[in-house]
């Protein structure tokens, strides 16, 4: 009985110190401007700095997927992250380092993590999937945070400081419709299926089906599905029955898979258009393999390796077990934009939050050597890029290759 | 008609390996009086098993090796968890199964990180068309194999010693010991064969129309869990039926999502848990589940 007392005591104690550290260790520390830290280069003499700066180094959070559906995704826009940062500085002067953290896709464990590694950050490089940005859009408004979302939903436009990496959702898959009806693979009046993930996401890209419909007279069959969702057989069933010329999807990997599949079991030999999140390339090694190099296009914000074969050399050499998918042009783009915020905010001499939101708010025609489509700048609602690439999956590295340069469709203007 | 026949095939192949695992429910609940949690995660190690070993050991020898990994997971959660436990409320019992799902199923997540893991069926992604309608030869085996294991089951539950102690112990445990039938045995066999169904279950779960393991896989489970409480969580026959009957409401709600609009969209996902409450309502133990009968 005696040691059973002790030892909740013992508890009780070890508890109490646990979380004073931690309270402790949370504590922001005093604002300090005029330079970052004792011996910085010349540039770092001059430059203001507050909170995510010590010395000369930087710290950006990441707030990634590497449990959850988009886990391969995930796994490899950190990884090129990363990759970006080890060879490149901020002014020449601050070395950047990336605090990680995995979300699993859920919003709530996102939240709990941003409030973890706020104090230490000067910006997020990455928050990947929609409904966790939106999550923590009020608080990233009010810490003048600057983000880089792995998502593409034209909500995440809305955001002051959120970056989309491309062209919305939307003008996306309305690029998609765009290269379709030039290749000759749709026709006015046409019938498509559109199978869509509940939530920002999939109604964006399903804001895109309906908006080109209504300028050609298509008929859009839409279908909602959630993300645990793994098999497509009723709802291709029903899109057969249906007759549709094509499908279209804002969905995950898993779900084109079964898509795929089911309409090639059914006899359904039509194109089927998707947005970038719908494919990896591990799904060519799974039995839908053929069925998606023979019907699948991906409209996208990023390239293909064929066109950076020294970004895939460098990810190989790095990341020699992974088998690199796109979301490497996506982190290494990113990284890319967000450099290029830095540069400008430390030339402007100012390295806070402010300074660094001022910086990004006045970015205009950034290029980031065909990693990303061409971006026009981050206005509130609107589309940053009205460009996409066409990519069709090929036995390549990546798993795709591009079939249509970056380009703007005939629908993109009207929707950006 | 095309439409209807083929969602009713899907249905039905996707309700046979709901059967499975709510079988795998029953069959514990009959044993253990332990309504398991488990079973998630467990699907989710045969699946996970089955896909790493398949290349080392081949498919026919993954399939063998994972389904006793599977077996032997859910013969040491009855062994060193549950059977110590005896005598505690059902409910903590109950609540010691989600703990131990959690802790296998975050284990797994972990392991299976970002890859897709493809579990190389010797069938393919191929499909079979009967009159005008297809069904992937995944699927058209797993009602097969379904069936046959099944039919095997209820042989066995019948016939076997197993069966006879395990429907004895299930009717009335004290009267059972009494009689020399040694329940801790009898509800470690129920535990292994309920890791066995759940690992065929998870077999042909990740094979086309939905290939790949992910943690997906681990939702399924959650859906055969009405399919057991609508027939009756303590009917062996009730969980085939439910198994089924989810089945086949979830195909037709998710096919005919265009003419449930008024219910809203996404309903196919929610067509479980209400066909479960309509039979409850009407039936409250279940559709073959017995009536507790209390005499005073």
């Amino acid at each position: 009985m005696r040691t059973g007392k002790a030892l909740r005591a013992g508890t009780a104690v070890t508890a109490a110190v646990v979380v004073a550290t931690t309270a402790g260790c949370s504590t922001r520390a005093p604002e300090s401007s005029g330079g970052g830290g004792g011996e910085g280069g010349a540039a770092a003499g001059e430059v203001l700095t507050d909170v995510g700066i010590e010395g000369e180094t930087i710290r950006l959070g990441v707030l990634t997927d590497l449990t959850g559906v988009f886990a391969a995704l995930g796994q490899d826009i950190t990884n090129a992250n990363q990759l970006f940062w080890q060879d490149n500085q901020v002014c020449d002067t601050y070395t950047v380092e990336l605090d990680v953290q995995d979300t699993g896709y859920v919003p709530q464990t996102g939240v709990q993590l941003y409030s973890g590694m706020e104090p230490n950050i000067l910006a997020m490089q990455q928050t990947i999937g929609s409904p966790i940005n939106t999550a923590l859009a009020p608080e990233y408004e009010a810490d003048q945070i600057v983000n880089f979302p792995s998502a593409w939903a034209r909500t995440l436009t809305e955001i002051p400081g959120t970056g989309v990496v491309g062209a919305t959702y939307d003008v996306e898959l309305a690029n998609g419709y765009a290269y379709m009806f030039e290749q000759g693979l749709l026709a006015e009046g046409d019938t498509v299926g559109h199978i869509y993930f509940e939530g920002e996401y999939g109604e964006n890209g399903l804001a895109g089906s309906e908006a080109v419909a209504e300028e050609r007279g298509l008929t859009i069959i839409p279908a909602q599905i959630k993300a645990t969702d793994q098999d497509m057989t009723a709802q291709i069933t029903q899109f057969a029955a249906a007759g549709v010329d094509a499908i279209a999807l804002t969905v995950a990997p898993t779900q084109t898979a079964s898509a795929a599949g089911v309409a090639a079991a059914q006899g359904l030999n039509v194109p089927i258009i998707g947005s970038n999140p719908v494919f990896a390339p591990g799904l060519l090694q799974g039995p839908a393999a053929q069925a998606l190099k023979d019907n699948l296009y991906v409209a996208s914000p990023v390239s293909a390796f064929d066109a950076q074969p020294e970004l895939l050399e460098q990810y190989q050499a790095a990341y020699p077990n992974v088998q690199p998918s796109l979301g490497v042009l996506v982190g290494y783009g990113m990284s890319a934009i967000m450099k290029q915020v830095l540069d400008a905010a430390c030339e402007n001499g100012d390295l806070t939050r402010e300074g660094v939101l001022n910086a990004f708010n006045e970015l205009q025609d950034v290029d980031t050597g065909g990693l990303v489509v061409p971006i026009n700048g981050f206005e509130t609602g609107v589309s940053p890029s009205t460009q996409s690439f066409i990519l069709r999956p090929a036995d390549v590295p990546g798993g795709a290759t591009v079939v249509q340069e970056a380009f703007e469709g005939e629908f993109a203007q009207g929707l950006a | 008609m095309t439409q209807f026949l083929s969602l009713l095939l899907n249905g039905l192949s996707l309700g046979a390996i709901y059967a499975l695992i709510a079988l795998g429910f029953v069959i514990i609940f009959k044993a253990s009086e332990v309504v398991s949690f488990t079973h998630g995660s467990l699907l989710l190690l045969g699946a996970y098993s089955i896909a790493r070993l398949s290349e080392p050991l081949g498919f026919l020898g993954a399939v063998l090796v994972g389904l006793v990994i599977t077996a032997l997971a859910a013969f040491l959660v009855e062994r060193f968890i549950i059977n110590r436990l005896r005598g505690a409320p059902v409910i903590s019992l109950a609540i010691v199964t989600i703990g131990v799902d959690i802790i296998l199923l975050t284990e797994l997540i972990r392991r299976i990180g970002p890859d897709i893991l493809n579990v190389p069926h010797p069938w393919g992604g191929e499909s079979v068309r009967i009159g005008g309608i297809g069904i992937t030869q995944n699927r058209l085996i797993a009602m097969i194999v379904a069936g046959l294991l099944i039919a095997a089951f209820f042989v066995a539950f019948k016939y076997s010693s197993w069966g006879v102690a395990m429907r004895a112990s299930a009717e009335d445990g004290e009267t059972a010991a009494l009689m020399g039938i040694r329940q801790g045995r009898v509800s470690a066999l129920a535990w292994v064969v309920a890791g066995v169904l759940a690992g065929v279950a998870a077999l042909f779960l990740v094979g086309s129309p939905t290939p790949g393991v992910s943690s997906a896989v681990y939702a399924t489970a959650l859906r055969a869990f009405p399919a057991a409480i609508l027939g009756g969580l303590d009917s062996t026959g009730g969980a085939l039926v439910g198994g089924l009957l989810i089945g086949l409401a979830e195909s037709f709600a998710a096919g005919y999502q265009e003419n449930l609009l008024f219910l809203g969209r996404g309903f196919g996902e929610v067509v479980p848990y209400v066909v479960m409450i309509a039979v409850l309502l009407v039936r409250p133990s279940g559709l073959f589940g017995t009536k507790e009968l209390t005499r005073v």
